[in-house]
């Protein structure tokens, strides 16, 4: 997958989870948490959904590497560098 | 022993606590299989149906209303937790509600400005603390762990004023209070924050469309549910649980299992805890409902949606020495929420405080003379408040503690459940678990985030 391809996955999956989101003005590299007011919970649903996807584990002590969307970007991106889209 | 489990959760209840739970790991794929002794769904919140009317237990109203779009708001995280889109569940707030002592009156709604100024009315130099009061709740993490504090102690600081914290305190504790006299300050953070900030609403629908909107739910991510199912222990190997054994004698396996009848009913199936009896709450209740023809329906039928009655001017919330104690209680008018459409008929409910004790010890001839009895007279006392209503009702009916201990395992009749919460969910059996009221959270929105955080906590975050 290519970094474009997981930035959507992303997006997709947080869509999923909050069908208010807006993502017009998202800032990449400001907390997704502030700028969607999400919650702890809401986070945990990526990474549910991450894994019922992609059959990818993720610690729990690994949940600081999603805050934003490229750190999310740059931790999936060698886990799923060779999964199709 | 985990690739022979027959289900990956088992879930014993099929409260709203078991239900939440159940979408919840099922919506990530997990096996999940929720056991109810009873025909119908519900545990406390439940209904059933009587010369024709369905009428609903539990609940007068739900409370933590939240509109549209309030991200944060509890009610709105357990709809996205839930994958229910929040815009398809209608609600309706209050009118309006009251809480009516001896000598003063205190309107409140569902906009914390009423209060104030009715605060600022009745109790004009005690404005300035309870705002500091609601500074203090809106600040205060509730779920953080620590040790019990007094909120009468912290109540009688901060307000200084003792009529007016037992003003507060009514709807508080007759709405989520297990313990007597007092409670943990953290539980009447939760409920002032449930009821005074956020405040009451109805679905659009009874708790019985509600009930099954969600089973529907929990079923298409494949969930099971199976009725009439008692079970009779949890199968213990050293440091795990392997399954439950039915009442029906069949064993079931499980790589988890999640328990929702409370502390009491754990102990049954389990042996721990070993004292039981410490869990079992006083705070029990009779609850008198009747059914009117809409034509009876007066002006004062129509002014609240609940009134919190207390004929003295001190409160003082505990089991009472008598069957039951109708100097305060709760007066409920159920059609009383915006916009709900007009029936044929109106429902009057009343709930006093009662000794579960002198209810259980009465022979069953004793039992109805004291139901009659009693029922009368909270009714009496109710007429001084609302006029007479008793004559008019087409459709009678009342359950007290023991109706309350039968059909929904809470022992005692406790409806708040122990006073003793086990908030982290956790039993000394690494897989087992306990959601519901006694894990801490209450009311119908309370119940379901408990099954909702301990499945993500425990469950879905391995």
């Amino acid at each position: 997958m290519t970094r474009d391809e997981i930035k959507d996955i992303v997006l997709e999956i947080i869509e999923d989870i909050d069908d208010e989101a807006e993502f017009d003005d998202l800032d990449a590299e400001a907390p997704l948490r502030d700028q969607l007011d999400l919650d702890s919970m809401d986070f945990l649903d990526i990474v549910m959904e991450l894994r019922k996807r992609y059959k990818l584990q993720i610690p729990e002590e690994e949940y600081p590497q999603l805050a934003t969307l490229k750190s999310c970007i740059d931790y999936l991106e060698p886990k799923l560098k060779d999964v199709a889209a | 022993m985990s690739g022979l489990s027959e289900y990956q959760l088992i879930i014993v209840g099929g409260g709203l606590s078991g239900i939440a739970a159940g979408i919840r790991a099922a919506r990530f794929g997990l096996k999940v299989l929720i056991l109810e002794q009873h025909a119908i769904p519900g545990g406390l919140n439940s209904f059933y149906h009587r010369q024709g009317f369905l009428l609903e237990t539990g609940l007068h109203a739900m409370t933590n209303y939240a509109p549209v779009g309030d991200k944060r708001a509890p009610l709105n995280r357990l709809f996205r937790q839930l994958k229910i889109p929040r815009k398809s569940f209608k609600t309706h707030e209050q009118i309006g509600s009251q809480i009516l002592f001896k000598d003063y009156s205190l309107n409140f709604t569902n906009n914390l400005d009423v209060l104030r100024d009715e605060i600022r009315s009745v109790f004009p130099d005690r404005v300035s603390q309870f705002d500091k009061l609601v500074l203090t709740v809106k600040d205060y993490d509730p779920f953080a762990v620590g040790p019990w504090r007094s909120t009468r102690e912290i109540l009688g600081e901060m307000l200084d004023h003792r009529i007016l914290e037992d003003m507060l305190l009514l709807p508080l504790m007759v709405y989520g209070n297990s313990e007597e006299h007092d409670m943990d300050f953290a539980q009447f953070v939760i409920m002032f924050q449930a009821i005074f900030l956020e405040g009451f609403f109805r679905p659009h629908g009874t708790i019985r469309d509600f009930l099954y909107e969600l089973l529907d739910h929990y079923k298409e991510y494949g969930g099971e549910i199976r009725y009439r199912t008692g079970v009779q222990s949890i199968i213990k190997h050293r440091e795990r649980v392997e399954g439950v054994v039915l009442t029906s004698g069949e064993e079931l396996k499980a790589a988890m299992v999640l328990s929702t009848v409370g502390l009491p009913g754990t102990s049954k199936l389990t042996g721990w805890p070993d004292d039981p009896q410490h869990y079992n709450g006083q705070m029990s209740f009779m609850e008198s409902i009747g059914v009117l023809p809409a034509e009876q329906r007066r002006p004062v039928h129509r002014q609240s949606t609940i009134i919190f009655y207390n004929s003295k001017n001190s409160f003082d919330y505990r089991r009472p020495e008598q069957a039951l104690d109708t100097s305060w209680g709760v007066i409920c008018f159920p059609e009383n929420f915006k916009g709900l459409p007009e029936s044929d008929h109106f429902q009057i409910r009343v709930t006093n405080a009662a000794n579960y004790e002198i209810w259980k010890q009465a022979d069953r001839d004793e039992y109805l003379r004291l139901k009659k009895q009693w029922r009368t007279r909270s009714s009496e006392v109710v007429t001084d408040i609302i006029g007479s209503y008793d004559a008019g009702c087409v459709c009678n009916d009342a359950f007290t503690p023991l109706t309350i201990e039968r059909y929904t395992d809470k022992a005692q009749g406790a409806v708040y459940g122990s006073p003793i919460k086990i908030k982290d969910g956790r039993t000394p059996w690494a897989n087992l678990f306990i959601a519901g009221t006694d894990q801490g959270f209450l009311g119908i929105i309370g119940s379901m985030l408990s099954g909702v955080s301990i499945v993500n906590q425990h469950v879905l975050n391995k």
